[in-house]
């Protein structure tokens, strides 16, 4: 029998039953359409955080003090035990564009005219290089040794009234109110490094001496070249060991952690693998349950059509001719359900980056690829049995067969 | 072909069929006949004489126990499984009681089939089952599915569709078993017209008149040959099992 002959009456038994096929094509379209869609989501997921995190940190070292053997992302359980001197000390080796400390500073409340709210951890306190290059709403940078401080665009409207350059907030601190003059609004409330996690939430930054802070719980690093990182990582870790104070006011198990842009990147990659392995994983699942689908409407139409079977048979049709019309038809519908389930999955998963806000969209197109082959694979499972029963079927049973 | 050198159709030699349920039933006991070439012969016997059992293994969808059986002068006994069904597909063209056509190809599908399983272009298969389909009166009901041809019509579809790979015999298995008698006797004249074209017919029957179109009548009993009965004019061999 020529394969075209062998497509053709195959397709004719598909849509001799349409309801039924399309009925069983679902789990598949279902099964593939979940993986891609999972797949499109991780992907774009991991475009849209590496876009914040890359992009201008490229050259960066995220430096704090951190428990041994905690790998918990950048400033994680940090102490404060860099100084400015620290700071001042780094920024004048090789290969180093700037240094700059950077601490949270407790405050308790934060008032602006006669409204006070609640703030533990808004004020940050840092050098004016830390804003450098930065996009300014209003006003400027703040200047070191002052008073003064930028604020986010959130934190600006934090109060009942929105604050503008040139007003005064206030940071309350038991019974000390620290007065702040506002200077700059940012034009973003997005994190600027990796310290300020992936929300932005709402952040004054003022100068040090501003708000009494001489400790600082980290140091960023900039290398002056991409390539200078490892080194400029190197002899920075070399300094923190064995010459800075920092190392003698390290608590018990600590140790200092130095974490450039690319490491940081691989283990958010790391991480989202992870959670889209398993979410995959699940939504495999589904496509196995699908493909059960098909062994099974392919097992009903076997004994369906024994007496086709038979026909065909004693007209001539070969065992072969018969395993291979049967294997054709469950890999048409193995097929049919990859193509429709890769295209939903792409169309669902862009949805999916619209609707949660990513700023990337990936299609991933060797998924769609693996879909289309997985579809080809589950048609030959599931088909390989029910077309086996139908080519040993003894053509003189099957013509009896009412 | 019809030269006087030239093979029986069939040729069976002391065939033996035994069945092992419980204790063995033998189905047919030696049973040795020839149908030459361009004969008409029609099995008689009541139900559980063997002549299924005959027909099948005639038709090569079934093997012997003992014995041997020749189809166009081939052993077909000891052949492999793939190789007696091209034979059956080549050789062989059936025609039954249930018209046995497929529900979903059209008139004209269903008699290509066999040409389809053996490798036939589609040009040439359609000339082909078109023509068959004109000598057995249904060039006009070509597009047609079983479901819309009246019982008539389909058995000539049936007949249509053994005749187009040409075979070197024609087995009907009570082919007039499901019609009315007037459209069984057009079947019966269409039976003749096909024999007197040259064709080899080989019909299992249980009634007298249908059986009475052939040439020669085997009397089947408990899985042997009775008697064979001459009713034509042309002197055919058969030799009786013992």
């Amino acid at each position: 029998m020529k394969p075209r002959e062998n497509l053709r009456i195959s397709w004719r038994a598909i849509r001799g039953h349409k309801l039924r096929s399309t009925l069983t094509t679902l789990g598949v379209i279902i099964g593939i359409a979940a993986v891609i869609t999972f797949v499109t989501l991780g992907a774009s997921l991991q475009a849209d955080i590496v876009g914040q995190v890359g992009g201008e940190a490229a050259s960066d070292i995220f430096v704090w003090a951190g428990p041994e053997g905690q790998d918990q992302g950048p400033g994680f359980g940090a102490e404060p035990v860099f100084t400015t001197d620290d700071a001042n000390r780094i920024a004048g080796f090789e290969d180093v564009a700037a240094a700059i400390p950077y601490t949270i500073t407790r405050s308790d409340r934060l008032t602006f005219g006669g409204d006070s709210v609640a703030r533990g951890e808004a004020v940050r306190a840092t050098t004016p290089a830390y804003l450098t290059g930065e996009q300014f709403r209003a006003g400027s940078n703040f200047a070191l040794g002052s008073n003064e401080a930028v604020l986010t665009p959130n934190a600006a409207s934090m109060f009942e009234r929105n604050v503008s350059v040139g007003d005064r907030i206030g940071v309350v601190r038991g019974d000390e109110t620290i007065q702040l003059s506002v200077v700059g609004i940012l034009n973003t409330s997005d994190s600027l490094s990796a310290f300020e996690g992936f929300q932005g939430t709402p952040r004054i930054y003022t100068a040090p001496e501003a708000v009494g802070e001489t400790q600082f719980l980290y140091l960023i690093v900039a290398a002056s070249a991409p390539t200078a990182v490892e080194s400029v990582k190197e002899s920075v870790e070399t300094y923190l060991q064995d010459e800075s104070p920092a190392s003698d006011s390290l608590p018990g198990d600590y140790v200092f952690k130095l974490q450039t842009s690319d490491e940081l990147l691989d283990q958010i990659r790391e991480i989202l693998n992870l959670l889209t392995g398993f979410v995959t994983g699940i939504a495999l699942i589904s496509l196995i349950v699908g493909s059960i689908g098909i062994a099974n409407i392919m097992l009903v139409s076997v004994t369906e059509r024994t007496r086709e079977i038979g026909i065909m048979k004693a007209v001539g049709a070969q065992r072969r001719d018969i395993l291979t019309l049967f294997l054709t038809e469950a890999v048409i519908l193995g097929v049919i359900g990859a193509i429709v389930g890769a295209v939903l999955g792409a169309v669902a998963g862009f949805a999916g980056t619209q609707f949660i806000g990513f700023d990337a969209y990936v299609f991933p197109l060797e998924w769609a690829l693996i879909a289309a082959a997985v579809g080809i694979l589950v048609g030959i499972v599931a088909g390989l049995y029910p077309a086996w029963n139908a080519a040993k079927t003894d053509p003189i049973d099957a013509l009896r067969y009412e | 072909m019809d030269q006087v050198s030239a093979p029986d159709a069939v040729a069976l030699h002391d065939v033996r069929k035994t069945y092992q349920v419980g204790e063995p039933v033998h189905a047919l006991d030696g049973i040795s006949l020839s149908i030459p070439r361009g004969s008409y012969t029609a099995v008689m016997g009541p139900s559980g004489s063997g002549k299924s059992t005959l027909m099948n293994l005639v038709g090569c969808l079934d093997t012997p126990t003992e014995g041997t059986i020749d189809v166009d002068g081939e052993e077909v006994t000891s052949m492999t499984d793939r190789e007696r069904t091209r034979i059956r597909g080549d050789e062989v063209g059936f025609v039954f009681q249930t018209f046995n056509l497929m529900p979903r190809l059209t008139a004209l599908e269903n008699v290509a089939l066999p040409l389809v399983f053996k490798g036939v272009d589609r040009a040439e298969r359609t000339e082909r089952a078109t023509d068959v389909l004109e000598r057995v009166g249904l060039g006009d009901r070509l597009d047609h599915r079983p479901n819309e041809l009246s019982g008539g019509q389909r058995q000539r579809v049936a007949i249509a569709r053994a005749l187009v790979s040409d075979p070197a015999l024609v087995l009907a298995d009570e082919p007039t078993g499901n019609l009315d008698s007037e459209t069984g006797e057009q079947i019966m004249e269409l039976f003749a017209d096909i024999h007197a074209d040259g064709n080899t017919i080989l019909m299992v029957t249980h009634e007298r008149h249908i059986a009475e179109h052939a040439e020669r009548i085997v009397h089947m009993l408990d899985g042997e040959i009775e008697r064979v009965e001459e009713l034509g004019t042309v002197g055919v061999a058969a030799e009786d099992a013992e």
